[in-house]
């Protein structure tokens, strides 16, 4: 049973992050009062770009995407989903971390070896707006493994349920509020989603792929959402205590962010680092500063 | 989903994802265009078929023409339709694609679309309303579960006639024949 | 072979590398790249030892020593390993150049006096060598003649020569009060010494290190050297040279203090371990900004052996085995990426023709394979990418900050690393990927002797990555020589207290997700290959000349950050500089030349004299 997991959590993860385009797509529709797609639409344009014949720009065009999903797809095995997590064991939130640079590092060389600008300015954007949120969320990481002394995101899954959510505590609030307020950037949502701009720069990374890159990117795109949200959801909202309630945080933390998305404008990348540098970052600071006080 | 849906949906999924994954590629040709927002957007909703706007011709497989085709516009639309990835639909909304419209006896319009890329469909009118882009996509569908949407075929079948018009009108062209001599 | 030998064989075969040029040309390359061998194999068989000796020849009155243990022989490893390669690589990168005797002279003089200093068995010894090769290093850096070369060399002379003075004092002051200069002899004398004493050597030899480690504020020379060397020589310089000074901090704080001093030299939360670790976050957070702004290939690895020098010692100065062991690591993991760098930036100088500017180059990728191969290992390696050498060094860093529960000091190394991803794909990108330039489409590809290093240098940054167990006994036993406990280790990993690291278990976990993705791909999508221009450009053709996005890469952030980003502490060093120069040309202007002026200047001072004692009386 614990084998088979090593192959479910991946595909399950995968799974999640398609239906929650396709819900995506179809709550934004219901906020612009339309009808909408059917919710297995992502999986339609799946089937429609597998059977597509494509164009390649070489070696590094191809391999980036496929470490951009594989690497996707083996951050779930570190991301506790409810009570069930693989490879937890290994170098704990710091190996996390840095797993997840691989997914937007495949898109990147992807991006720059399809030579073309748009692609370009896409990766630039994404790795700028990345250096934006990741100053308060940095800070929000470090105050949560200070507060509960470890490094291992299964015990700081296990404190909080043993105790309070982390967002529901005294001086973890703080840097929960933070948290959720670079979230959207995180996921790289409307008011953030400067990387993918489809209007200005073509959607970027994605300008050259077609066919079944497209569909490797589209697979990617939705995991990548769910591990944003999964990792909110261990961090700040206690993870859960089996994989269905923790995929129905999942759902709810992205539909709000969602609302997020169908109410604002895009912003420009000054006008997003100028917002994540300033109250989200103060706060996060502010609540590292109260961790270390309070200490434990 | 009825149960012939379910069928060939299993037989041919590649063709059932075609219908219903339409990608538009973004690109107004001329003043038809102002027909395509309100078709996308709330008033009309193409997305619930499936189809929505591309943002490159990378990722799309639905190219409408909409309107007339100046000489500037259809170097541009015969790079765009080439760099679409194949199999990929061509339909040309109003008259002007068709046989050249109010601009008949322009000097730097064409007049028919169909000698320089391949057409599968048309749709008549000048201008035609929304709906009407619902009844060709329908009509597409059609097409393509009867394999008769076939335009990329023949644009391959027929790539050295498709090329010399395209010269005849715009000169050289800045990038090498798609396809190799004769085509395939 | 002896130790003794190999430094002998050291100084004297560069001199005689130097005449045999005057010879032939031939002999002289082989018999630099056979002594540079010799001398790396000679040092890689003294694995283990450990010992202290005397030399045979003494400077005023005292006797010169060499002496090895773990610390002394990584080190000594890494610095002609890294010599090796520098010389292979430089066979065809300086082929036609003028002074070349004069060239390689400097470079196995640089080699062998480097290793002198890492067995320097007491102050003096050290300091001659240290000496030695800053002097070599002023001449190798302005070598080119032109005047911005020499004007860089300039600069690094003035700003070593005030931390080597700084560090004679102190040296001086050891001997008058100890009468030894031996460094296990010094340890015991100076466990007794008065605290206030100990601070002042202590301050006094560290700012000597941190100018040669070049960490802020001090760091000022190294972009402008960088710029200005060769790129063979850059690698030694980034590499192993600026690393001296990492040596003398632990050769002074965990040698010759050791950690009971240290804890000593306290005063609350103010303790000289602190003020080490806060100079080096800032070094690592400042570093990594400036470098994301850079548009020279060379000055954006430059600022990056600065911020990579600030996390070694952020992480040495935790003083526990998991800190020392990732500062030491991370010094052997940044020399053969940044030699990896280099050599890739001197090979892409060289085949276009000494392009440097980040905003002309493009796409070289599709000409250049070995050498992008080289890049890719490299950047991936200083981000920390898993499966890199880097990874491993950088997870025991940030893992022996959050047990020491430092999270303001992770949050900086945290920062640093992704400042070191912006510049990193930067570097990449802007060089490899992107479109091929018309005027680059005919580029040839890397010569043998300068691929050679690329690919052995790529080979251990992974193997490394993924055998981490091989490198780290090695810092592990130097950690043991610098009184440390040792490291849990396996080949595959390490194991502490309060967590591990497998890499084997992310190997196997990265390997399968690629090849499951890979085989989905290939298994149902079909692709043609197109060629680089064949790519949406508007439905237009792409435009001839340049079709890239280089120019101002992190435009939007650069306006941000650019008000904070200024440097202030060298613009503040060179002002000094400057007002110094003003106030010595004003003080030239009293040598007038003529004898008139001088009678005048005597008749002011007697007056002078007269004046004070009549009005105060002071001397009679």
């Amino acid at each position: 049973m614990n084998v088979l997991w090593y192959f479910l959590s991946p595909l399950i993860a995968l799974l999640a992050g398609l239906l929650f385009l396709g819900l995506a797509r179809k709550i934004m529709a219901r906020i612009h009062w339309r009808y909408g797609p059917p919710v297995t639409q992502p999986l339609i344009d799946i089937i429609r770009l597998f059977s597509q014949r494509s164009a390649s720009h070489g070696a590094l065009f191809d391999l980036g995407l496929v470490l951009s999903l594989a690497g996707s797809l083996v951050i779930t095995l570190f991301l506790p989903l409810g009570n069930i997590a693989p490879m937890s064991g290994s170098g704990g939130m710091l190996v996390i971390l840095y797993m997840m640079l691989l997914g937007p590092l495949g898109m990147a060389l992807s991006g720059g070896a399809s030579a073309n600008p748009n692609a370009s300015i896409g990766v630039s954007r994404k790795l700028m707006l990345a250096m934006g949120y990741e100053l308060p969320l940095l800070l929000v990481l470090l105050a949560v493994m200070t507060r509960f002394d470890t490094i291992s995101i299964v015990s700081i899954v296990q404190q909080q349920r043993a105790g309070a959510w982390s967002i529901a505590s005294f001086p973890l609030v703080v840097s929960g509020i933070a948290y959720l307020m670079v979230l959207p950037a995180i996921l790289g949502l409307r008011p953030f989603e400067v990387a993918g701009a489809a209007q200005e720069i073509s959607s970027g990374p994605q300008v050259e792929l077609g066919g079944p890159y497209l569909a490797l990117a589209t697979m990617q795109h939705g995991l990548s959402m769910y591990i944003g949200a999964s990792l909110f959801v261990n961090l700040a909202l206690g993870g859960a205590a089996n994989p269905f309630v923790f995929l129905v945080k999942v759902l709810v933390v992205l539909a709000l962010c969602l609302f997020v998305n169908a109410s604002f404008p895009r912003f420009r990348v000054e006008q997003a680092i100028g917002y994540l540098w300033r109250w989200p970052t103060l706060l996060a600071l502010a609540g590292l500063v109260l961790t270390v006080v309070t200490g434990r | 989903m009825d149960r012939n849906q379910l069928i060939k949906w299993l037989k041919e999924p590649a063709k059932m994802g075609h219908k219903y994954s339409l990608h538009a590629v973004y690109f107004c040709t001329g003043c038809g265009i102002i027909e395509v927002p309100p078709s996308i957007t709330a008033r009309w909703d193409a997305e619930r078929f499936g189809v929505t706007p591309a943002a490159s011709p990378r990722q799309a497989n639905l190219f409408l023409i909409t309107g007339y085709v100046s000489l500037k516009t259809l170097k541009a639309i015969i790079r765009t339709y080439e760099q679409m990835p194949e199999p990929k639909y061509t339909v040309g909304f109003g008259s002007c694609p068709i046989n050249g419209g109010m601009y008949w006896d322009s000097y730097n319009t064409i007049k028919h679309l169909d000698r320089y890329i391949p057409v599968d469909g048309w749709i008549a009118g000048c201008m035609p309303r929304p709906e009407a882009i619902f009844v060709a996509v329908t009509h597409l569908w059609t097409l393509i579960d009867k394999d008769m949407a076939d335009g990329y075929r023949r644009y391959r079948r027929n790539y050295a006639a498709y090329r010399a018009n395209q010269e005849m009108v715009l000169g050289e062209l800045g990038w090498p024949p798609l396809f190799g001599g004769e085509g395939e | 072979m002896t130790l003794e030998m190999v430094l002998l064989a050291g100084f004297g075969g560069a001199l005689l590398t130097w005449l045999l040029g005057k010879v032939s040309a031939r002999l002289r390359n082989g018999l630099a790249v056979l002594l540079a061998l010799g001398m790396f194999v000679a040092v890689c068989l003294m694995h283990g030892q450990s010992f202290q000796r005397l030399l045979p020849l003494g400077f005023m009155g005292l006797r010169l020593s060499v002496r090895m243990n773990m610390l002394s022989w990584l080190f000594a490893v890494l610095i002609l390993g890294t010599g090796l390669l520098s010389v292979i690589f430089s066979l065809r990168y300086m082929r036609g150049r003028s002074r070349l005797d004069y060239y390689y002279f400097t470079l196995l003089l640089i080699n062998a006096a480097m290793l002198g200093t890492v067995v320097a068995g007491d102050l003096l010894t050290f300091f001659i060598c240290w000496e030695l090769v800053s002097w070599s290093t002023v001449l190798l850096i302005s070598l080119k003649g032109t005047g911005r070369a020499i004007s860089a060399g300039l600069k690094y002379m003035v700003m070593a020569l005030a931390g080597s003075l700084a560090m004679l004092v102190a040296i001086l002051s050891l001997h008058a009060r100890f009468d030894t200069l031996t460094i296990p002899r010094l340890a015991e004398l100076l466990g007794a010494a008065p605290l206030g004493y100990v601070l002042f050597v202590t301050v006094l030899m560290s700012a000597g290190f941190l100018v040669i480690n070049a960490l802020w504020p001090f760091h000022g020379w190294l972009p402008d050297a960088h710029a200005e060397a060769f790129s063979p020589f850059s690698s030694v310089l980034s590499g192993v040279l600026v690393r001296k000074g990492l040596y003398g901090l632990y050769l002074l704080v965990y040698v010759l203090l050791g950690t009971g001093l240290l804890q000593r030299l306290a005063w609350g939360a103010l303790s000289y371990l602190n003020v080490m670790a806060w100079i080096g976050a800032i070094t690592v957070v400042f570093a990594a900004f400036r470098a994301l702004v850079q548009d020279d290939s060379k000055r954006i690895l430059a600022w990056s052996t600065v911020g990579q020098g600030g996390y070694m010692v952020l992480a040495s100065s935790l003083a526990t085995e998991l800190g020392v062991a990732g500062g030491v690591f991370h010094f052997l993991n940044y020399c053969l990426l940044s030699a990896l760098l280099f050599f890739v930036a001197g090979a892409v100088e060289h085949r276009t023709g000494g392009t440097r500017d980040l905003n002309a180059l493009g796409g070289l990728m599709r000409r250049m394979p070995v050498a992008f191969t080289g890049a890719m290992a490299g950047v991936m390696g200083v981000i920390g990418v898993p499966l890199t050498n880097g990874f491993v060094s950088k997870w025991i860093i940030y893992k022996s900050l959050l047990s020491e529960g430092r999270p303001f000091l992770a949050f900086a190394a945290f920062l640093g690393t992704w400042g070191t991803i912006l510049y990193g794909y930067k570097f990449l990108h802007n060089i490899f990927l992107g479109r091929l330039p018309d005027r680059f489409a005919e580029v040839r590809r890397v010569p043998f002797t300068m691929a050679l290093p690329i690919l052995v240098l790529t080979a251990l940054v992974l193997v490394f990555g993924v055998l981490p167990g091989i490198p780290l006994s090695a810092v592990s036993a130097a950690g043991v020589s610098m009184g440390f406990g040792s490291l849990g280790l396996s080949v595959w990993g390490i194991t502490t207290d309060t967590g591990t690291l497998n890499v084997v278990n992310l190997l196997a976990a990265i390997v399968a997700g690629v090849f499951a993705v890979w085989a989905l791909w290939r298994g149902l999508g079909r692709s043609v290959r197109v060629d680089q221009d064949d790519s949406y450009a508007a439905g237009m053709a792409v435009p001839r000349q340049r079709y890239n996005f280089t120019a101002d890469f992190y435009g939007p952030l650069r306006r941000i950050i650019g008000p904070w980003a200024g440097d202030a502490a060298d613009a503040l060093l060179v002002g000094l500089a400057r007002r110094t120069a003003l106030v010595s040309d004003a003080f030239r202007k009293l040598y007038t030349g003529y004898v008139g002026s001088y009678v005048l200047y005597i008749l002011l001072f007697l007056a002078a004299l007269i004046f004070v004692q009549i009005t105060w009386s002071p001397w009679l």
